[in-house]
């Protein structure tokens, strides 16, 4: 008998319980559009997480939590080391009012020079940049983010205006490109970036920088640079060898790493759940297979007298049970790319077509109608035709 | 070409239901067929001429005995041998029919066809199709067994039997399930299939008229034949033609 009339009975055979076909499907298509949302949900992760850490720069890092505070000097001196291709200071804080006329709000500042730009690779919409003697006189200057704009300007031309920032007047020269929000739910876009000179006289009243930013020349040099930022902090604190550090170094390439590493765990985490649910289908769909073969004992026992061989017998279930796990698994894969695109959808997440995932769960609900529809179909084909003919 | 199309000789049959018990169905039964020959079958239940049939039609193995179809050996086949030889020496009907059910009659007729292989869609189809109209079912190929009537099912099964063009046709009790007129027309296409097409037919009965059709009859009781000999007054079959 050859494949295409197998294939022809056993939709025949599906079809006529359809209630009982679809109910056993259910399991597979549970499995594998788990694996399809998870799979990419995990794609989509990982893409924002990298868009997220990439607006650091991808050559960029940060130093932290010195022991002893940054000055002025540090800047000078990393700026001579080759390997530095851009640094600037980082003078934070939060919680600072913001006025323009009749509005204000809090919002954050970020005192910078202007090398920040380049190393978070921020863009303006709109005005310009600060200039050299705007930083070293104390400037009183802003570049504001757009969900300042939007709150405190309502949109309108903010460039040359001037707004209260600590009851300090600014004069507002430029507005950032829109930056986007973190996972945590921070928002980029609140932000004031001012010269960290202005910052730290006016805002406040302390000398030392917050954290140092810090670009390599490109990525690939970004370990060996962190090395070298490290060892000239280590030289001016004076640590003995094999003494902990006391600040922190941290490269956006480690941060991706952990960003990685996390989602490769809840990937795996996931893929095991998959296959708990792929494996409680296809002990679903050996139990249904079971009860076909004993309820079709005559049908066998008609067939194999008539000239049915084994594995005539063998293949006619085993091509039911694959077709079951396969619709199955077809079905699952719409399921999960709906549902996937769905979730994305609202997340605001990229959506990431993941090919590999739809032919590996495809592959694997077939693989999982053989190994589970196989024993059925032994137990089928090894039936003795007279046995199977009297069977009542 | 051999003469005889059957050869047995001493067939035993033992079945072991436990260590203790075991029931010997056949005793030593020993019958030869020549070929076109129509032989009926009768003895009450339990005589052993079921056994006979399934070991003749290669459902069941005997446990010990020679038994010879068309010149082929039955004791020293595979599975698959005896499945080819199901399939294309042996055209069986049964007494309760035995149609796959969600299956038309034609795929029916045409089932052990696939099974055999190496034949077009389009060859299977004519030949199911003159099948049918042969035993007078042209115009209802399309019919599933359900709604066919008893008589109809069995001339389905028939057809079906007659696919493969068999060396012999086993019916058992193949008039047990139809009424009078059902059944007179089934034995109208058997003794045609016998005289005209020269095929070799073995039938189970208990019914004396229908053993009448055949031109021997053999009498199994207690695992033994017990009578074999001539029809003297083989029956004319009533509509001869009619149904064909």
């Amino acid at each position: 008998m050859n494949v295409r009339n197998l294939f022809i009975t056993a939709v025949r055979a599906i079809a006529k319980n359809k209630m009982r076909s679809s109910l056993t499907s259910v399991g597979i298509i549970i499995g594998v559009s788990s694996v399809i949302v998870m799979v990419g949900m995990g794609n989509s992760a990982r893409v924002a997480v990298r868009d997220k850490i990439t607006t650091f720069g991808t050559n960029a890092m940060s130093v932290f939590r010195p022991s002893r505070a940054f000055d002025g000097r540090d800047i000078e001196n990393l700026r001579r080391i080759f390997h530095v291709k851009y640094i600037s200071p980082l003078i934070y804080d939060t919680y600072i009012p913001v006025v323009f006329q009749n509005r204000n709000m809090l919002s954050r500042i970020y005192g910078v020079n202007n090398d920040y730009f380049q190393i978070k690779d921020m863009a303006l919409q709109s005005g310009r940049y600060f200039s050299a003697e705007e930083v070293t006189a104390l400037a009183r200057v802003v570049i504001i983010g757009t969900t300042v704009w939007n709150e405190i300007f309502g949109n309108a031309d903010p460039i040359g205006r001037t707004v209260l920032i600590k009851s300090v007047p600014f004069q507002v020269i430029g507005l950032l490109a829109e930056q986007g929000s973190a996972f945590s739910g921070r928002d980029f876009d609140n932000v004031l970036v001012m010269p960290y000179t202005t910052a730290s006289t006016r805002i406040k009243n302390r000398k030392d920088f917050d954290e140092l930013y810090i670009a390599a020349h490109n990525e690939g040099m970004v370990e060996e640079t962190a090395e070298v930022v490290r060892q000239y902090f280590r030289r001016k604190h004076n640590l003995p060898p094999g003494a902990p550090d006391d600040f922190r170094v941290k490269t956006s390439i480690e941060q991706l790493k952990v960003a990685e590493n996390i989602s490769k765990t809840l990937t795996i985490l996931l893929a095991g759940i998959a296959l708990i649910s792929l494996f409680v289908g296809g002990v679903g769909i050996m139990n249904i297979m079971l009860v076909s073969v004993s309820e079709r004992t005559r049908e066998i026992g008609i067939r194999m007298a008539i000239g049915a061989k084994r594995n005539d017998i063998l293949l006619q279930f085993l091509i039911e049970s694959v077709t079951l796990s396969s619709v199955g698994g077809a079905v699952g894969i719409a399921l999960g790319m709906s549902i996937y695109y769905a979730i994305i959808y609202f997340l605001e997440w990229p959506f990431i077509m993941s090919f590999m995932s739809i032919i590996v769960s495809f592959l694997f609900s077939f693989a999982v109608g053989i190994f589970f529809g196989y024993y059925p179909a032994r137990k089928a084909a090894d039936l003795k035709p007279i046995d199977a003919l009297r069977y009542e | 070409m051999e003469n005889n199309i059957i050869d047995i000789k001493d067939l035993v049959k033992i079945y072991r239901l436990s260590d203790e018990v075991s029931v010997r169905a056949l005793k030593g039964v020993s019958l030869t067929v020549r070929r076109g020959e129509f032989i009926s079958i009768m003895g009450a239940s339990g005589s052993g001429k079921s056994t006979f049939m399934n070991i003749l039609g290669f459902l069941d193995t005997p446990t010990s005995g020679k038994y010879i179809l068309d010149g082929i050996d039955g004791s020293s086949l595979s599975l698959n041998e005896k499945a080819e030889i199901r399939n294309k020496k042996i055209g069986f009907i049964f007494q309760g029919f035995n149609l796959l059910s969600r299956t038309s009659a034609l795929e029916n007729v045409e089932l052990p066809l696939m099974y055999k292989g190496g034949v077009s869609p389009q060859q299977m189809r004519e030949r199911a199709q003159k099948l049918l109209a042969m035993v007078g079912l042209a115009g209802r190929e399309h019919h599933h067994p359900n709604k066919l009537s008893g008589g109809e099912q069995q001339r389905v099964a028939i057809a079906r039997s007659l696919i493969n063009e068999p060396a012999i046709l086993l019916a058992d009790e193949p008039t047990g399930n139809l009424d009078t007129k059902s059944s007179n027309e089934v034995m109208d296409i058997f003794t045609s299939l016998n005289r005209e097409m020269g095929i070799t037919i073995i039938l189970v009965t208990h019914e004396p008229d229908i053993a009448e059709y055949s031109d021997r009859k053999v009498v199994f009781r207690d695992g033994l034949i017990i009578e074999d000999a001539p029809i003297s007054k083989r029956k004319k079959a009533a509509v001869t033609g009619k149904s064909r």
